[in-house]
């Protein structure tokens, strides 16, 4: 039953959810205001920390209040669960807000009936997750933020208030994309969360790197937006004729009521439905926003921004924007099997590839950014084999323990006073030992130890590979191994060996203070036990007789436009297995770079092979070649042509007259008796001619 | 008729490119034949005309006068000799205004043109001379090209007057006695009297504002009109 | 008759013409400009003496205007010798060829 009919939001009303996005969006220009009056910096982020903490406080209710049929209902787990079992495929409550722009009456429909574009949110089982690590995740990355973006003397860098104005900025923008009860919205916050990346990339304006990181970062996310509002045009274009008085042709309920209809009409294309090309036209935009294979180039280099950006919007939220989408839209792709194909594809590649590459660099911050990439595949993977749940659950937990992440990276930085290479520092664990813990649960749940978050997420995923096809499966846990082998080789030559300072640490580097590291702690308990939401703890249970997957989370998922989740049956080994491969992981990186050797013993083994590597592939090179160059040419052309081309034309027309007059100039010699003469022949001239006409 | 004028004409314009003053001296002395060559012409067409009518012959003797004074005004070098074929000229014009019965104007026309204004003439000639024959005096400027200017647009004036049929009325011989034309001056056009009377005041003050502006000026320099 | 009158008119008009335009001398040229009077003055007048059958003048308006020419004619003359006068003080010289400064530079 839909969730609008089943029981109506009650701690809390719809309106009052409906406010989530405006908080930090008040917080924002409150901050601005306040740059505008020269207020103190000192003061300036409380507007954002609030705002940010009102939508966080509202995203925790909003969780609550959209899992009570879920909390009520009794037995859980596959196949399992009683009376109050939610529905599938229920759709979720549509709260409009106002009707915004129209497509014009309908001609064909006899009284004319308007179609809107309008202002409604979308709440249902899908919203409810994503707002509460978002929100949560935001507001602890803006407390730590609070303290990082501050020098050695804890004086807030230049810029301190800027940067709290744009990250209230982009909570709002990542808020109003989640909560986005239509396409156009949705559009809406994916382009607004890319404007934010930009200026926040490009926070460090004087930078060159910096800047050219955002311009590379937006322009790539802008070839993927395309797509995807080819799409969006290609979806109103197909429902056109299907939708019924009174439906806007966009919002998710009406594209997803007729999602059937659309699998089913050919779009006379390469034999490819309605659907498919939708799909495939929507999934552009998840492959530049989510840097999938192969629009993933921008995530690197974005690195250039502050670190607390890095954790919020290239690790925990805007880039699992994608996912969210592909997720939210699972009846369209669910009905598109060539989508579902290409997804998959993308998903492995990138998963594999990225993580070669971050098994041979040596910036702290790139790793991580490999590793993002890496995982991001992973849930694509998940989406591509039809288990958009565990796709879900994987962002959930990665979201925590990837922030942690890179905000312990942070930590690590701003106590080496900006270094961030490996290479220049080691032995950290007992100059810095709270960041070595956190960081240590982190790179646990990255790995995917067992019993952490990482580990139940991650081992869902494969487990969907191995149904997909055993090739899949394999390839993932390699992909797997790859992924606990190069987190640990960080840590290790991060923390490990004989204790190494580089001399910008200053003369005491020591931990953050608290402000930094108490919502890491949050973070860290998030990257332990979150993954237990997903997980049932009793007696009678398949891994280690004591856990079963399928829980709350799954159930809490299946009332929104995912649906039901397929029930895990069977392939306990899998679990073991990748316990395995993680221990295996861990266990070799320790093996050869536990000491933190000041020279890459993997640099000497694969020689070539680690080569290409570290140069990732020399892909930025071949997109300069083969893209770049020829594009900024045809750029030459053109100003070429508009500057003597349409230019030239514009000065010959103007040259026409100055040449006339140039020439006509030389009647004009002053000479009296010459311009009589002139006259005389003038006029006989005009007679002779009148004369003869006659 | 068209192509005597036509042969009159061509003649007319080598002689008077000949006469003009300039450094074709050698051929200058050639002039007087084409000149001579076509008032001969004229002066045969005229007088076959003139021996019906008596009148006729006065025209043409006064007709042959003037047009000769005009070629010597134009073509001879020293501007004294220019004042005076022109007076010459004018007393030639006053013969066929009497003739076209315009006597109070033959009479205005020889008082204020000869009397005033070409004495006003030669006054100024005298005051701007040079010792020797001034440079711009002896060569003249683009000959041919005025030559051939003048006389297309006279030949095209011309053949249109010989092939158009100008109906004329013979009118009343309207005779321009002092009586005639004052009343008819100072009924109709009484108050173009007022305006040329006024034209004449500004004539004279902005002679004399201008004459005075040299400011070792004595004042002299500004003629009024008569 | 009309007609001859109107040829002699012509040829004084024309020859003054050409006089002005080939004379260098700034006096000859205004007393070209004068004979240029002169043919248009007997021009009038046997216009007015044998009337065209379409003209709608009075008699005698051909004298009339005539004699306003000369007004005129003596005005400008004054004028223009008192310029000629003023001319030959600041240049020492006649002649219309330098007088050449109203041009583009």
């Amino acid at each position: 039953m839909p969730l609008a009919e089943a029981q109506a939001l009650a701690i809390l009303s719809p309106g009052v959810y409906a406010t989530l996005p405006l908080w930090p969006l008040v917080g924002a220009v409150v901050v601005g205001l306040m740059i505008a009056g020269r207020a103190k910096a000192e003061r300036a982020f409380w507007p954002v920390v609030l705002g940010v903490a009102v939508s966080a406080a509202l995203g925790v209710t909003l969780f609550v209040d959209l899992g009570r049929p879920v909390w009520s209902a009794e037995g859980h787990g596959p196949g399992g669960g009683g009376a109050g079992h939610a529905a599938p495929a229920a759709s979720g409550l549509t709260y409009t807000l106002f009707n915004w722009m129209s497509f014009g009456a309908d001609e064909s429909l006899a009284p004319a009936t308007n179609r809107w574009i309008a202002v409604n949110f979308f709440f249902d089982g899908l919203t409810g997750i994503m707002l509460l690590f978002v929100t949560a995740v935001s507001l602890m990355v803006v407390i730590y933020a609070i303290g990082y973006m501050r020098d050695h003397h804890g004086h807030p860098e230049r810029g301190y208030e800027r940067f709290f104005a744009f990250l209230g900025l982009f909570v709002f923008a990542m808020v109003m994309l989640v909560l986005a009860g239509n396409f156009v919205l949705l559009y809406l916050g994916w382009e607004l969360v890319g404007l934010c990346s930009y200026l926040l990339i490009g926070f460090y304006y004087g930078k060159p790197e910096a800047a050219a990181a955002a311009k590379k970062a937006f322009i790539v996310n802008r070839i993927g937006d395309l797509g995807f509002a080819l799409g969006i045009f290609a979806l109103y274009q197909f429902l056109r004729g299907h939708v019924q008085p009174g439906e806007n042709p966009l919002d998710y309920a009406v594209v997803f009521k007729y999602a059937h209809a659309l699998a089913t009409t050919g779009a006379g294309l390469w034999g490819l439905t309605q659907a498919d090309v939708a799909s495939l036209l929507l999934l552009c935009g998840a492959v530049g926003k989510s840097a999938q294979f192969p629009l993933y180039v921008w995530l690197p280099d974005a690195m250039e921004g502050p670190t607390p950006v890095s954790a919020l919007i290239h690790a925990a939220t805007m880039v699992t924007a994608g996912i969210y989408m592909v997720a939210r839209c699972t009846p369209l792709f669910g009905a598109s099997p060539a989508a579902l194909d290409v997804i998959l594809v993308l998903g492995l590649v990138g998963a594999l590839l990225t993580a070669t590459m971050a098994m041979a660099q040596y910036d702290l911050k790139r790793i991580l950014a490999y590793s993002t990439i890496s995982q991001l595949a992973f849930m694509f993977v998940a989406l591509g084999c039809r288990a958009p749940h565990a796709g879900v659950f994987h962002v959930f937990t990665h979201a925590w323990f990837k922030a942690l992440l890179f905000l312990t990276a942070g930590s690590v930085m701003h106590a080496m006073g900006g270094v961030i290479d490996v290479r220049k520092f080691s032995g950290l664990r007992t100059v810095l030992p709270t960041t070595y813990r956190q960081m240590l649960i982190g790179c646990l749940a990255l790995a995917g130890f067992p019993l952490l978050a990482g580990f139940w997420s991650k081992d869902e995923i494969i487990h969907a590979a191995f149904e997909r096809h055993p090739v899949v499966g394999g390839l993932l846990l390699v992909t797997a191994a790859l992924t606990a082998y190069y987190t640990f080789r960080m840590f290790f030559l991060c923390f490990h060996g004989p204790q190494r300072l580089p001399p910008e640490a200053g003369a005491h580097p020591h931990d953050a203070p608290p402000v930094m590291t108490r919502p890491l702690w949050v973070l860290a308990l998030g990257a332990i036990f979150t993954g237990y939401l997903g997980v049932q703890v009793g007696a009678g249970g398949q891994f280690l007789g004591v856990f079963t997957p399928h829980y709350v989370f799954h159930d809490y998922l299946g009332q929104s436009t995912l649906g039901a989740a397929k029930a895990a049956a069977g392939g306990e080994w899998l679990m073991y297995v990748s316990a395995a491969v993680a221990l295996g992981g861990i266990a070799l990186a320790w093996a050869r770079y536990g000491r933190a050797p000041a020279e890459d013993p993997d640099a000497r083994l694969l020689g070539g092979l680690w080569r290409l590597w570290h140069h990732k592939y020399w892909v930025d090179e071949l997109y300069d070649r083969v893209f770049v160059r020829p594009l900024r040419g045809l750029g030459h052309v053109f100003f070429g042509t508009d500057r003597y081309g349409v230019d030239g034309l514009v000065w010959l027309v103007s040259a026409v007259p100055r040449g006339a007059a140039f020439a006509l100039s030389f009647l004009q010699r002053g000479a009296l008796q010459g311009y009589a003469l002139g006259m005389a022949a003038g006029v006989a001239l005009l007679l002779l001619i009148w004369t003869w006409l006659d | 008729m068209e192509n005597l004028l036509i042969a009159l004409l061509v003649l007319g314009a080598l002689g008077l490119f000949l006469a003009l003053p300039g450094g074709r001296a050698h051929l200058a002395r050639f002039a007087p034949v084409p000149l001579a060559g076509a008032g001969g012409v004229l002066a045969a067409v005229v007088l076959r005309a003139a021996l019906s009518e008596p009148q006729r012959a006065w025209f043409a003797g006064l007709a042959l006068v003037a047009l000769a004074a005009a070629v010597r005004v134009v073509t001879h070098r020293r501007p004294v000799y220019s004042a005076l074929y022109f007076v010459l000229l004018i007393l030639a014009v006053t013969g066929l205004l009497v003739l076209l019965e315009a006597k109070f104007l033959a009479a205005a026309l020889v008082i204020v043109y000869a009397g005033a204004i070409l004495v006003t003439y030669v006054f100024v000639i005298m005051l701007a001379q040079q010792a020797t024959a001034a440079s711009y005096d002896v060569r003249a400027r683009e000959p041919f090209w005025g030559c051939l200017a003048g006389f297309l647009l006279l030949a095209i004036v011309g053949m249109q007057l010989l092939s158009g049929g100008a109906a004329t009325a013979a009118g009343p011989a309207a005779v321009g006695t002092v009586a005639e034309v004052g009343t008819r001056l100072l009924t109709h056009y009484a108050v173009a009297v007022q305006v040329g009377g006024l034209l004449l005041l500004a004539a004279m003050v902005g002679a004399i504002a201008i004459a005075r502006r040299k400011p070792a000026a004595d004042g002299d320099g500004g003629e009024s009109a008569a | 008759m009309l007609i001859a009158y109107l040829l002699v008119g012509a040829a004084l008009f024309t020859l003054g013409l050409i006089g002005f335009v080939t004379r260098r001398n700034l006096i000859i040229i205004f007393l070209c400009t004068e004979m240029m009077f002169q043919g248009i003055i007997l021009n009038l007048v046997a216009l007015g003496r044998y009337p065209l059958a379409s003209a709608a003048a009075g008699p005698l308006d051909g004298q009339v205007f005539a004699l306003f020419l000369i007004a005129v004619a003596a005005a400008e003359a004054a004028l223009g010798l008192t310029l000629v006068v003023l001319l030959y003080r600041y240049g020492r010289s006649l002649d219309a060829g330098t007088l050449t400064t109203l041009r583009d530079p």
